[in-house]
């Protein structure tokens, strides 16, 4: 079973390279091309969201990847405020152009690419695991 | 991420490479607003290089569309990746923007 592991400071251009270090990993592992995508777009929003509305953009995250048979199971711990980004609204994906807002997209992301979805928080850091299925 | 763009009859193609994500996606909105500035623009984007798309880089495409219609203009997207697919299925974008398996068949919609 292969492993990632990483630390990281959420922001723009550090998130872009932990995605391409993810994704070279992932690859390596001999992941199918959806799920290394589905895996890193899943870390970016949710990293993304820590950074913009966990107010806490310069401290360190961690994340930790294991590659299975059958899907990418992943780990994240941040020191945001608390937040269970299964309770995230869901954006209205087919308002008219002129109505359509981008908020929300990216949970909404995590939430159909992935095949299980957890949080809890212990008092000082949050903790999302995540899986995305192999095909 | 790598942009390029050429004029194609009255159509401006852009070619973009890598990751659309929120490290990139500020450079290619801006790169890609300054095309669409007249009246009536048509603009297309080849996706075929673009292996990445989060919803920083959703963000853009839709500032774009909303500029391209608000110019009474027509914008397309050509060669998406699968997995940039099922995003775009995802988040309603493929219902929203023409989207064309190549160039060739958005050329001749856009034109």
């Amino acid at each position: 079973m292969a492993r990632f592991t990483a630390d990281i400071t959420p922001h723009p251009e550090a998130i872009g390279r932990l995605a391409d270090d993810v994704s070279d990993f992932l690859r390596g592992a001999g992941v199918d091309a959806r799920a290394v995508h589905h895996v890193a777009l899943v870390i970016e929003e949710i990293l993304t969201n820590v950074a913009t509305h966990g107010g806490c953009p310069d401290l360190p995250a961690t994340i930790a990847l294991e590659v299975r048979q059958d899907r990418v199971s992943g780990e994240i711990g941040d020191q945001g405020r608390s937040f269970d980004p299964r309770t995230a609204p869901t954006p209205d994906i087919d308002a008219p152009i002129d109505e359509r807002q981008i908020g929300g997209l990216g949970l909404h992301l995590v939430k159909h690419l992935t095949s299980a979805l957890e949080y809890r928080s212990d008092g000082t850091q949050n903790w999302t695991t995540f899986c995305i299925p192999r095909t | 991420m790598d942009v390029s763009e050429q004029q194609v009859g009255r159509v401006w193609v852009v070619t973009a490479r890598g990751r659309l994500d929120g490290a990139t996606s500020g450079q290619f909105a801006q790169r890609v607003e300054a095309l669409i500035t007249g009246n009536e623009p048509r603009l297309l984007v080849d996706f075929s290089g673009i292996d990445f798309v989060s919803s920083a880089g959703l963000r853009v495409v839709l500032a774009l569309v909303k500029k391209v219609k608000a110019g009474r203009g027509a914008l397309a997207l050509c060669g998406v990746q699968p997995a940039v697919r099922e995003v775009l299925e995802i988040t309603g974008f493929a219902g929203m923007i023409d989207i064309h398996p190549e160039r060739t068949a958005a050329l001749t919609a856009l034109s």
